[in-house]
């Protein structure tokens, strides 16, 4: 699958409300350009939900659901057995941010992930609660300044690291899950359309970086994607009942440092904090590929 | 007392302009408050930010509805809305405009201040962030605080949060700005028509409601009704496509935030309606087709 196979049709709309640079929109209308009409979207409280579904306004063309924070898992649950029940073949699909997923979501997720409900979950990860104001998550890196772990004088940033959420999910051995970045079209779309195809649980997690809230310039947001992925900041890979059966090696990595450079959010970082990011990324880097970085 | 409201879009720093002139009144020995109004807006969507200011202790904490001074940040605003509503008798509008005030189209003749802000910031700090240079205007307009006292005020403020160099350079935006703004008196007769509110309102809606697609007084509401809402005016630059260059990858097409390109005849085309101006496109167009211009308004 690549970007020439995509269809024209959009279930996603111009003029939505999300800030220049977003990389939010264009994961999602890229995804639904691959699921097609017959879905049913749910979004918790989330950037995604305030820009795309302002009552009684909606940029989505296909039918949509806004309910309470913690309980995405427990939606698309109900969404796919009503649907099962009257015999109709639809895609349920919950999109919730880092803050919906890791934080006040997991337990409805890991419910349904659990049970193995036919649904897709989404998570579009932007590294903080940016619908509030720029919040730490536990997704948030180490170090990263944010509105609740500003860089001053007590502290420089977030002091513990980011949660390995795809990591949680694989363990439960659900049948798919899968890390994709918007920056690598041809794995995130193979991954969308495997998702798509597969039956059962389905876990994505994109990561969607954040110009208000990283603080870059909203040219740069697939550019920085990608870096996180060739840093080893991001790990792109798939997993089936979890095991991990594909996995993407960026061709050259480059030093962690060459990351945050130009993100507001690290601009307060030491050489001492940089070597400590640097020692989780080589940490994780030696757990998916087996190999000394 | 005199009142001031700041008409600004999420990003281009509207409270923090608010909040410094409120500072720099305070540096004079006035009482001064100032606050914004958001709810869920986005960076570049419309917010607006209150200054109050007066001899003597401010009680009042509402929103300030019948303003001495109007302020506009982005002059797009002056299109889409009646950035006079409630603005007194022998008010006063400041706007960042390359125009002249006499050029500037209002609901009705007014007084008028205008500065290029825009390109002062450009020019200065780099970026289209106007609230500093918009300060110096409101100064020069207005007489109410020294320029000197903006400068402080901007110095203590923005240097206190992006380092004393980034303080300094927003003083000097402000002080170029004061030295080019204009005052006269802006052209009235401009209409706007009020939008009519969708009924019923989220409150009034049953719990489990849901809506369909229709079009109504108010516009296109349900399911695709964001189509309506052309966000082309959020932009400063624009991107320009050179269809020699293109070879017709789509990457822009796929990597669009806005889902505002298109393919036609095998080369990407971009409806401004809808671009923000974000700047995606160019920066990874393989063959670098792609240019980010400063958008020119009519």
């Amino acid at each position: 699958m690549n970007i020439k196979d995509l269809p024209d049709e959009d279930y996603f709309t111009p003029g939505h409300t999300a800030c220049a640079g977003c990389a939010a929109p264009a994961i999602v209308r890229n995804m639904m350009k691959i699921f097609g009409k017959d879905t049913i979207v749910y979004t918790p409280a989330n950037c995604l939900l305030v820009f795309s579904g302002t009552y009684p306004h909606l940029a989505w063309k296909v039918p949509y659901l806004h309910e309470a924070f913690e309980n995405t898992g427990a939606c698309i649950s109900g969404i796919a057995r009503a649907y099962k029940k009257k015999g109709r073949k639809v895609i349920a699909l919950g999109i919730a941010g880092d803050g919906g997923t890791y934080d006040i979501g997991i337990q409805a997720l890991s419910g349904a992930a659990e049970r193995n409900e036919d649904a897709i979950y989404v998570c579009y990860d932007n590294e903080a609660y940016m619908n509030t104001g720029i919040q730490r998550s536990g997704a948030t890196p180490y170090g990263a300044a944010t509105t609740t772990t500003p860089a001053g004088k007590k502290i420089l940033g977030k002091l513990e690291h980011k949660k390995d959420m795809a990591e949680i999910m694989r363990a439960h051995e659900i049948p798919y899950v899968a890390t994709l970045s918007i920056s690598h079209p041809k794995d995130f779309l193979e991954k969308v359309k495997k998702a798509k195809e597969t039956e059962g649980f389905r876990y994505l997690h994109v990561l969607s970086p954040c110009p208000t809230g990283w603080r870059f310039d909203p040219s740069k947001t697939i550019e920085i994607a990608r870096k996180a992925v060739d840093s080893g900041m991001w790990t792109l890979y798939e997993a089936e009942y979890g095991e991990i059966t594909k996995i993407y090696k960026p061709k050259k990595k480059i030093p962690v440092a060459e990351y945050i450079k130009g993100q507001g959010r690290f601009r307060h970082f030491t050489e001492e904090m940089i070597e400590e990011l640097q020692r989780w990324v080589d940490r994780k880097w030696k757990r998916l590929y087996g190999e000394e970085p | 007392m005199y009142e001031i409201r700041f008409h600004g879009r999420g990003g281009q720093g509207g409270r923090m302009a608010a909040e410094a002139y409120a500072l720099a009144a305070f540096l004079e020995g006035k009482y001064a408050v100032s606050f914004p109004i958001f709810g869920a807006e986005r960076r570049g969507a419309p917010v607006k930010a209150f200054t109050r200011v007066d001899d003597k202790k401010i009680r009042i904490k509402t929103q300030i509805y019948q303003p001495d001074y109007v302020v506009v940040l982005d002059e797009t605003l002056i299109e889409t809305e009646d950035v006079l509503e409630g603005l007194k008798e022998d008010g006063m509008v400041i706007i960042n405009t390359p125009k002249k005030p006499e050029e500037v189209e209002l609901s009705k003749p007014v007084k008028c201040a205008t500065v290029d802000a825009t390109s002062i910031a450009l020019e200065i700090l780099g970026r289209p962030i106007t609230n500093t240079a918009i300060l110096g205007a409101i100064a020069k307009a207005t007489g109410k605080v020294s320029i000197e006292s903006i400068e402080k005020a901007i110095i203590e403020k923005f240097g206190a949060r992006l380092g004393k160099e980034a303080g300094e350079k927003n003083a000097l935006a402000a002080r170029t700005a004061y030295e080019k703004t204009l005052v006269g008196v802006a052209k009235g007769g401009k209409e706007f028509k009020p939008r009519k509110k969708w009924l019923p309102t989220v409150e009034e809606m049953p719990i489990g409601g849901a809506i369909a697609t229709m079009q109504t007084e108010a516009g296109l509401v349900g399911i695709g009704s964001f189509i309506e809402n052309k966000t082309g005016d959020w932009r400063t630059f624009k991107p320009i496509i050179n269809k020699e260059k293109c070879i017709g990858c789509k990457l822009c097409w796929f990597y669009c935030p806005e889902g505002c390109i298109s393919m036609q005849d095998g080369k990407a085309t971009v409806n401004y309606d809808y671009c923000k101006g974000c700047g995606i496109c160019a920066n990874e167009c393989p063959t670098k087709a792609i240019k980010m211009e400063r958008e020119v308004r009519a």
